[in-house]
């Protein structure tokens, strides 16, 4: 998306959503489930995936599946990259640190 | 019946969920509009209850508020660049319509109270200027300052009262004159004399005490001619004469009324005359005055 900003604003809803992401690293989420797993409304949500695809934390790509087949649209998959996975941890861990100490 | 009325509703409600993502997706930049009207329809199946799909809808609405503000112009990436173009005339327009969905009330109120401020300025300038057609190109001429006559220097009028010097009121003048065995000198004269009307009615009262002949005065009988003796004439002359401070003349005594002689009359002339020095001065207050005065000279026959 753009130019790559790796600076984002870190908010509690934020932090669930990368938390989210974090219990499995791996994984490939699509909005839904991050609803389900974080609580968080779809007005907050998806600008927080937005904003952190364009921060280049994450990437996105369309579900493989023919939605005339599957009879419903094709969903959006999320997944942390590389630098998204260290710059997490690296926020979590500070919190870590923080709340620790 | 319930049942009836919850499968009746769900069309109603899933259209209008349909309607608001793709409203939402719409208003979205251009880049992401059809990308995320998908997705927000594939996320809002995966809802169970249309409420919750509906409420869905209506949170991508706001979604899109936000994503606008965060994604700029030039962070939206163009497949193309028709695709560019066509965003770029988009965002435009949605960038207007945000703006004038918000700012542009508040800016059109503002206008609104600007103009009608300058309006009622407008109304209150032309009132102020707007004068009756009797008051227009009335030129009125100025009033030529007094001029007065330049003072000399040294004088100044001080006041408008003008000091008049009191005037001397003269009495009717008693005069004394010596026995004399062959004249009489008549002290008073036989007309009354009548003092000179002042101007003004005196302030002050003077004593003044008129003068006549005096100590030393000369005798009647040096004086009465020799002719007159042998004739037999006799006469009553009366004379003016003008006395300073010390009895003297100060000027030629003159007949006032004659005796119906002119050896008399010349006879008291000169009686006049040899008095100067010996006439009693008029006095006012207890001082010598100068003054003029008439007296009578009768020359009789001793019998």
């Amino acid at each position: 998306m753009g130019k790559k900003d790796s600076n984002v604003r870190m908010s509690l809803q934020t932090l669930r959503v990368l938390e989210a992401f974090l219990e499995n690293p791996t994984v490939q989420l699509a909005g839904a489930e991050v609803h389900q797993r974080c609580g968080i409304a779809s007005g907050t949500l998806y600008p927080i995936l937005l904003r952190l695809e364009s921060a280049g934390w994450f990437v996105s790509q369309w579900e493989s599946v023919d939605p005339s087949i599957a009879g419903r649209p094709r969903r959006r998959l999320y997944r942390l990259t590389s630098t998204g996975l260290r710059r997490a941890s690296e926020v979590f861990a500070s919190f870590n640190r923080g709340v620790l100490a | 019946m319930s049942q009836r009325n919850e499968r009746s509703t769900q069309p109603e409600l899933g259209g209008v969920t349909h309607w608001l993502i793709h409203h939402a997706a719409r208003r979205a930049p251009e880049s992401l509009s059809s990308r995320l009207e998908e997705e927000w329809l594939a996320d809002s199946e995966s809802r169970s209850s249309p409420l919750s799909r509906l409420h869905f809808a209506v949170g991508c609405c706001w979604a899109t508020m936000v994503i606008a503000a965060d994604y700029p112009r030039s962070r939206v990436p163009a497949a193309s660049p028709v695709a560019a173009a066509r965003g770029f005339v988009t965002l435009i327009d949605r960038n207007f319509a945000y703006f004038s969905l918000r700012s542009g009330t508040l800016f059109l109120i503002a206008g609104l109270h600007a103009a009608l401020f300058f309006g009622l300025i407008a109304l209150s300038h032309t009132h102020g200027l707007a004068t009756p057609p009797n008051l227009q190109n009335t030129v009125v001429d100025p009033v030529p300052p007094k001029i007065l006559p330049p003072q000399p220097p040294g004088m100044e009028v001080k006041d408008w009262m003008v000091r008049v010097p009191r005037p001397v009121v003269p009495e009717p003048r008693n005069i004394e004159v010596e026995k004399d065995p062959t004249t009489e000198v008549i002290e008073k004269s036989q007309e009354p004399y009548s003092p000179p009307q002042p101007f003004e009615t005196p302030t002050q009262v003077v004593q003044q005490v008129a003068g006549g002949p005096g100590a030393g005065f000369p005798e009647t009988t040096d004086f009465y001619p020799s002719v007159s003796i042998h004739l037999a004439e006799e006469g009553f002359s009366t004379v003016r004469v003008c006395v300073d401070k010390r009895g003297r003349l100060t000027s030629e005594p003159t007949t006032v009324k004659g005796s119906g002689s002119t050896r008399l009359d010349e006879a008291a002339l000169k009686l006049a005359r040899a008095g100067s020095g010996h006439y009693r001065a008029t006095t006012e207050d207890g001082h010598a005055v100068n003054s003029c005065y008439p007296f009578g000279i009768r020359f009789q026959l001793k019998k």
